[in-house]
């Protein structure tokens, strides 16, 4: 009775709200506010777009969603997370809209762990909706439900979420730096090379790997310079990582390889040891048997 | 040790002047402070005063320390040049005479010693031990004379105080007077008059050749902690100061004689050393740390002159309108401390502690002096400049700039001058002008920042209501923080306030308050500044953010201890939306996961403000789990 009180009161916000992304929000069936798609007209929408995936029984769905509302946290998180693993593209809705009605940090944060699941499964879609609410939840307070907006954002593939990826490169929280990078660089967005290097040259450790990943040659000098001024694990990291691009010339591996040989530490070594193994064992290039030297030559000094 | 006839002294004093106080001395029960108050005694006694003549000279004695061990230097001023330098460790301050300086070794106590010397060499003439029971409360000179203050503890019972005179070039003793009580300050000397206070409230004058008392001086509503002697005349006083005279004999604040400045709350009211103080004979931070004072005379009434009262505080001067407290310029030694300073009547001087010298002009700040000591450390200084002020310099130099001034006071990082500091805050927030408003908004935005100082820096800028900077506060808040390019947030909530100030004038701002509400660096206390100022500023195109902010954030734990933003957030809605508002508002009052504090006051105002007719039910019990 609680919950589907809860469920008419909060069919009567989208209806009445006129603003914010709250009104954007989808509603349930039938009680889409004014101005926004109905979830008919998306579903259609969704259909063109995507290929057809699984279903669930609309009572099935609804019981979730009164779930996810409800007074019980772990029922909550646990709706949310069925809903994440669902394979349904109809999971997104309630999803959706508990988080622009509000929850707990906890709720929130499984919701949008279940955004993520659903976006990795390419049934999150690109409306705008979506990425207005995640991009309210990626200025949360909390860090925690920052970082999973940013990493749902960077999963979408679409231009529309770089401007909050690149601005939450500069968040006070290494963790949703860390996560905006990797975000930026899984897009191989070059642009974002800049700040990241920035960072680097703070010691900021989660940009390491994703700076290597968009990294220009001309940028490769400059992070071995940082050796000395940072700790070196960083630098190995990051020249570690560009050293396994595959689109990047061997000659230059060799001399990013050399860089990393001379700089102390386990991080340096790991580097070497990874890049041998990120090599197939049937090929014989110049930059893998020089890590190789190198690798024999550090285990020699020790 | 020489002593007067003491049947004598009682004799010609009560004969001649009608003084008690040698009755005292000579054993009669009766108060030795029967005169005390009594006009024609000391106006008679300041009659005798002589103005003392202009000297010809402008030096200042410097206490040098550092490499070149402990020394004390005569520089002169007009010449820019040392004329002597002798080794001596000085403690006590250099008291100048007509060709003899002298002053004080190794403390006030036992052990210390008076010297005299030589002004045009600096050579030792004589020397006075202080004995064993003797403590040391200050000297003057005078002419020819040095008159000393010594307490004595030699006698059983209570120590008792003595006024000893000198032959200033050979320190032979020419008189010396048994003074009625024990508790005693040092003297000041003005052209054969000698002034003493003792027991707090009274001053008395003698004669500097008998030795004579001459008069008493009571005063009744602030201490006589000191006496000091300038050309316009004699003065005693604490918290203010009062001209010696006919109408200060009984000294009252009412007193035509009385004068104090109206100066801010972070001056100390020293208006000259406490002489009943021995450690402040010495060079010590004293010296630093006081207002610098000079009058004209009219009749009976003293008056600053031109109407401004000087603050010396550590490195910085300050020159205030005397009678409204205004500030007039400011100043700031760039390096160290000014270890010493003085005002000569037509300029303000000052010795730092690494050796400059320096003079400003005491109408504009102008700097019109300026020496240096290289290599040099200076522990103390004293001037003998009277009417010193180097010519044509004022007209050549230009006055400091104050918001410069204050600026400079603001940023120094010397953690010392907490208060001074608000009071240039507050001082820079009254100056007009668009710069002002930039300069304050830097200041908030500064690192290591006092909380007071931010709190008075923020109270200053909302106060402005400054219309004309919108663009900078625009831009202010646009600098969001950004950990790559090392920058801090932006002062939100003082931002937030100083809009809020404006009422409709700061509608412009309402994107960029809201687009604040949406960052998480924005604090809970801001959000709900940023709310009550959209409400102020009558921003009803932010009502998208006021809900976005509500719906994040209503069921945050965070928010269930202080609940303040977000209820901050609904009045906006409230006042600011219409009916589709108060629905969302309904909705979080009802709402089981909105937070406490915002449920029940959602639910008080929704009621409070319901279309007529139109009640809201108080919360389920449901809603309430």
């Amino acid at each position: 009775m609680k919950r589907r009180r809860l469920c008419v009161l909060w069919i009567a916000l989208v209806l009445t709200s006129s603003g914010g992304v709250l009104r954007a929000a989808v509603a349930p069936s039938g009680s889409a506010p004014e101005g926004a798609p109905t979830t008919k007209s998306k579903a259609k929408a969704k259909a063109k777009a995507t290929p057809p995936t699984a279903t669930m029984p609309a009572a099935r769905l609804e019981s979730l969603r009164l779930a996810l509302a409800g007074a019980d946290d772990g029922a909550a998180i646990d709706a949310a997370a069925t809903l994440g693993a669902s394979g349904v593209a109809g999971a997104r809705d309630p999803l959706i809209e508990i988080l622009a009605a509000g929850a707990t940090s906890a709720r929130a944060q499984a919701a949008l762990d279940a955004l993520g699941q659903l976006s990795e499964a390419h049934l999150l879609g690109k409306e705008q909706t979506t990425f207005d609410l995640l991009d309210l939840y990626a200025g949360h307070r909390a860090p925690e439900v920052r970082r999973r907006a940013i990493k749902v954002l960077g999963s979408i593939a679409d231009a529309r979420a770089v401007p909050t990826l690149m601005e939450r490169l500069g968040d006070a929280a290494p963790d949703v730096r860390a996560a905006a990078a990797e975000a930026l660089a899984a897009r191989r967005d070059t642009k974002a090379a800049k700040r990241m290097f920035a960072l680097l040259k703070v010691g900021d450790a989660g940009v390491a790997g994703p700076l290597a990943t968009i990294a220009t040659p001309d940028l490769v000098p400059q992070i071995a310079e940082l050796a000395g001024t940072i700790d070196d694990g960083i630098v190995a990291t990051a020249l570690g990582e560009y050293a396994k691009r595959t689109d990047v010339p061997d000659r230059l591996r060799v001399d990013v390889l050399r860089t990393i040989g001379r700089l102390s530490g386990a991080a340096a070594t790991t580097a070497l040891v990874e890049y041998v193994a990120s090599v197939p064992a049937k090929d014989d290039r110049p930059s893998k048997r020089e890590a190789q030297k190198l690798l024999d030559q550090r285990g020699t000094d020790q | 040790m020489r002593t007067l006839d003491l049947s004598l002294v009682a004799l010609v004093a009560v004969g001649a002047v009608g003084a008690i106080g040698a009755i005292g001395l000579s054993g009669c029960a009766t108060s030795p402070f029967q005169r005390a108050g009594n006009a024609d005694d000391v106006a008679a006694a300041v009659a005798r005063s002589r103005p003392p003549a202009a000297p010809a000279r402008s030096l200042v004695f410097l206490v040098l320390s550092g490499t070149g061990g402990p020394r004390l230097a005569a520089y002169d001023l007009a010449a820019s040049k040392i004329l002597w330098t002798q080794p001596t460790d000085v403690t006590t301050r250099v008291e100048a005479g007509n060709n003899v300086i002298v002053h004080g070794i190794k403390g006030t106590g036992p052990g210390g010693t008076v010297i005299g010397r030589d002004l045009e060499t600096g050579n030792v003439l004589w020397q006075r031990p202080l004995q064993s029971k003797e403590r040391l409360f200050g000297y003057v000179v005078d002419g020819d004379a040095a008159f000393l203050v010594v307490q004595s503890s030699a006698a059983p019972g209570r120590p008792t105080g003595a006024l000893f005179s000198l032959d200033a070039r050979t320190g032979v003793e020419r008189w010396h007077h048994e003074l009625p009580s024990g508790r005693v300050a040092g003297p000041a000397a003005r052209g054969g008059v000698v002034a003493v206070p003792l027991d707090s409230q009274y001053v008395l004058l003698f004669d500097g050749q008998s030795g004579l008392e001459l008069g008493q001086v009571l005063s009744t509503e602030e201490a006589a902690n000191f006496v000091r002697a300038l050309p316009e005349g004699l003065f005693y006083g604490s918290r203010g100061l009062f001209l010696l005279g006919r109408s200060t004999a009984h000294g009252t604040r009412r007193s035509p004689g009385y004068l104090s400045a109206r100066l801010p709350d972070f001056v100390r009211p020293v208006y000259w050393y406490d002489l009943y103080r021995p450690e402040q004979a010495e060079y010590s931070a004293i010296d630093r740390n006081r207002i610098l004072w000079r009058v004209t005379v009219d009749g009976d009434r003293p008056q600053f002159r031109d109407g401004l009262a000087f603050v010396h505080d550590y490195r910085f001067f300050f020159a205030f309108d005397a009678g409204s407290g205004a500030l007039r310029w400011a100043y700031g030694a760039p390096n160290s401390d000014a270890v010493a300073s003085a005002d000569t009547g037509h300029a303000i001087l000052f010795v730092t502690a690494d050796g400059e010298i320096g003079g400003l002009d005491p109408i504009t700040g102008a700097r019109i002096y300026e020496a240096h000591l290289p290599g040099e450390i200076v522990r103390g200084a004293s001037f003998d400049a009277e009417g010193f002020a180097p010519a044509g310099a004022a007209a050549a130099s230009k006055p400091p700039d104050v918001l410069t001034a204050l600026t400079a006071i603001i940023a120094d990082p010397d953690q010392r001058f907490p208060v001074l500091k608000l009071f240039a805050i507050e001082e820079l927030g009254r100056q007009p002008g668009r710069e002002v408003t930039a300069k304050l908004i830097d200041i908030l935005q500064k690192e290591g920042l006092a909380p007071l100082a931010y709190q008075k820096a923020g109270e200053m800028l909302v106060a402005r209501r400054d219309a004309g900077s919108l663009d900078l506060i625009t831009a202010a808040l646009r600098a969001h923080a950004d950990y790559a390019e090392k920058r801090a947030a932006p002062p939100v909530e003082i931002l937030a306030r100083a809009v809020g100030a404006l009422g409709p004038l700061g509608r412009a701002l309402a994107p960029d308050l809201a687009a604040e509400l949406r960052l998480p660096e924005t604090s809970p206390a801001a959000a709900a500044e940023i709310a009550r100022a959209l409400v102020a500023i009558g921003a009803q195109e932010s009502l998208p953010a006021l809900r976005d902010f509500l719906s994040l954030y209503r069921a945050d734990s965070s928010y269930e201890r202080d609940p303040t933003a977000l209820v901050a957030a609904a009045e906006a809605l409230l006042k600011l939306g219409g009916p589709t508002d108060r629905a969302l508002l309904l909705y979080l009052a009802e709402e089981p996961h909105t937070a406490t504090g915002l449920r029940t006051h959602l639910t008080r105002a929704l009621g409070e403000t319901a279309p007529r007719g139109v009640a809201p039910a108080p919360p389920t019990a449901a809603a309430k789990n």
